[in-house]
């Protein structure tokens, strides 16, 4: 019986998604704020071996927040954020060092302007999106590019 | 229902009107507020929001603390916040304390933006208290459908949401299982830099996305063996429908919303 495509695609997408809102709650007290280095971020390489990563991350990263201690504001605009960079990462799959940058880009400047004019941190908005941007470089490049390395030597144990 | 519903997502179960509520009412309504706080440009606009909002907490019979427990994470955040403005803000000096000064225009400051930090937080607290995750992603399902149109693939979207919800407390035990059995193989999640730390991560992850993988391709199996189909002709079992209580509440909101507006431009 042949598989459609599409299913497996929501399907994977959903639990893309999970992974990002597990991790992210897992390790709550480094995930929000404006030093934040969210681990989860690093999934987002994921949209280098897979397009079903691009909505699976949206949802993920709209449940991690709606469901931490920002709120609702955090909610809509780090989802727009991490959508964003999904998408970048996306396009730039093929060029291996240059794809985790978008999410790093995108959640630096909407979580750190919305750090700054939505929640009041009173940090000028350059340092807000500089801080959120360091802690995206760690985890999008630390623990995301050699991730990216090991898992598309494995791509085959995922079934991708 | 029990604990899982409880702890993810922060549901207090109950069947107070507010509880009873059409999930898209709430969910629109929530917006409305949320908005109408940053349309809020003096105290008396937050005196309203205020009593409106505890006006829904108290019929909707959800204890206060739930509420302050989900300040808790950012309490530290806005009394920081408190305490630049406070002191760092130019303008007529009430107070000095040596070198900081307590200025009339940093007290304004502080405060007003501190009650709308808190305001913030309950207001959108308060939706998912008040609502079941699922009930919450039926409800957005249903406010994406128009735009099923535009091309926006709003069934399996929310599908997909669903599914995500369901195995987040799945997910999170299967990342557990793996960090206490990696560590019984030796690895090392506690010591080292921030940098040996990241890296340490990776025996943790990969298990986790061969995991997780394999339950998406078991999942999207079993949905095919089962003739899922996608949207297309689909009915519920439960359904959601607009009741009198609904109509009501949006009542209630236009007045809100007015007022709001009103306040606004009050004076000048």
């Amino acid at each position: 019986m042949k598989k459609t495509k599409t299913s497996e695609f929501w399907v994977q997408a959903a639990v893309i998604g999970s992974l990002y809102a597990a991790l992210t709650l897992l390790l709550s007290p480094i995930s929000y704020g404006v030093m934040q280095v969210r681990v989860s971020e690093a999934l987002t390489v994921l949209a280098m071996l897979t397009p079903a990563a691009i909505p699976g991350l949206t949802v993920g990263c709209f449940f991690a927040n709606f469901l931490g201690p920002n709120g609702l504001m955090d909610a809509v605009l780090g989802t727009m954020a991490t959508l964003l960079g999904a998408v970048g990462t996306y396009k730039l799959r093929h060029r291996f060092y240059w794809a985790p940058m978008p999410p790093v880009v995108a959640n630096a400047v909407i979580v750190g302007l919305m750090l700054h004019y939505v929640y009041g941190v009173p940090i000028s908005p350059l340092y807000c999106v500089l801080w959120v941007g360091l802690g995206e470089l760690i985890s999008c490049y630390g623990i995301g590019l050699p991730l990216a390395r090991f898992l598309q030597k494995r791509k085959g144990d995922l079934g991708l | 229902m029990a604990i899982k519903d409880i702890t993810l997502g922060q549901y207090f179960p109950g069947e107070s009107p507010v509880h009873r509520l059409d999930p898209r009412t709430k969910i629109i309504g929530t917006f409305v507020f949320l908005i109408s706080l940053f349309l809020v440009d003096r105290f008396l606009g937050f005196a309203l929001a205020g009593s409106f909002l505890m006006a829904l907490i108290l019929s909707s019979g959800v204890p206060f603390r739930f509420l302050f427990r989900g300040l808790k994470p950012i309490l530290f955040l806005i009394v920081f916040t408190m305490l630049i403005n406070l002191f760092m803000t130019s303008g007529t000096e009430l107070v000095r304390l040596g070198p900081l000064a307590v200025t009339e225009e940093g007290l304004y400051r502080a405060t007003f933006m501190a009650l709308r930090l808190v305001l913030l937080i309950f207001g959108s607290s308060l939706l998912t208290l008040v609502t079941k995750p699922i009930t919450l992603t039926d409800g957005m399902e249903r406010l994406m459908s128009p735009f099923n149109r535009v091309g926006l693939p709003s069934h399996e979207l929310a599908m997909m949401m669903t599914i995500a919800l369901r195995f987040i407390p799945t997910l999170l035990d299967e990342t557990d299982k793996i960090m206490k059995a990696q560590t019984a193989r030796g690895a090392d999640f506690e010591s080292g830099n921030l940098f040996r730390r990241a890296k340490g991560l990776i025996p943790l992850l990969v298990p986790l996305f061969v995991s997780a993988f394999r339950i998406a391709a078991d999942l999207a199996m079993a949905m095919e063996s089962r003739c899922y189909r996608g949207g297309q002709g689909r009915t519920r079992m439960n359904g959601m429908a607009f009741g009198r209580r609904d109509a009501l509440a949006a009542g209630v909101l236009v007045l809100y919303a007015a007022g709001t507006l009103y306040l606004r431009s009050w004076i000048g």
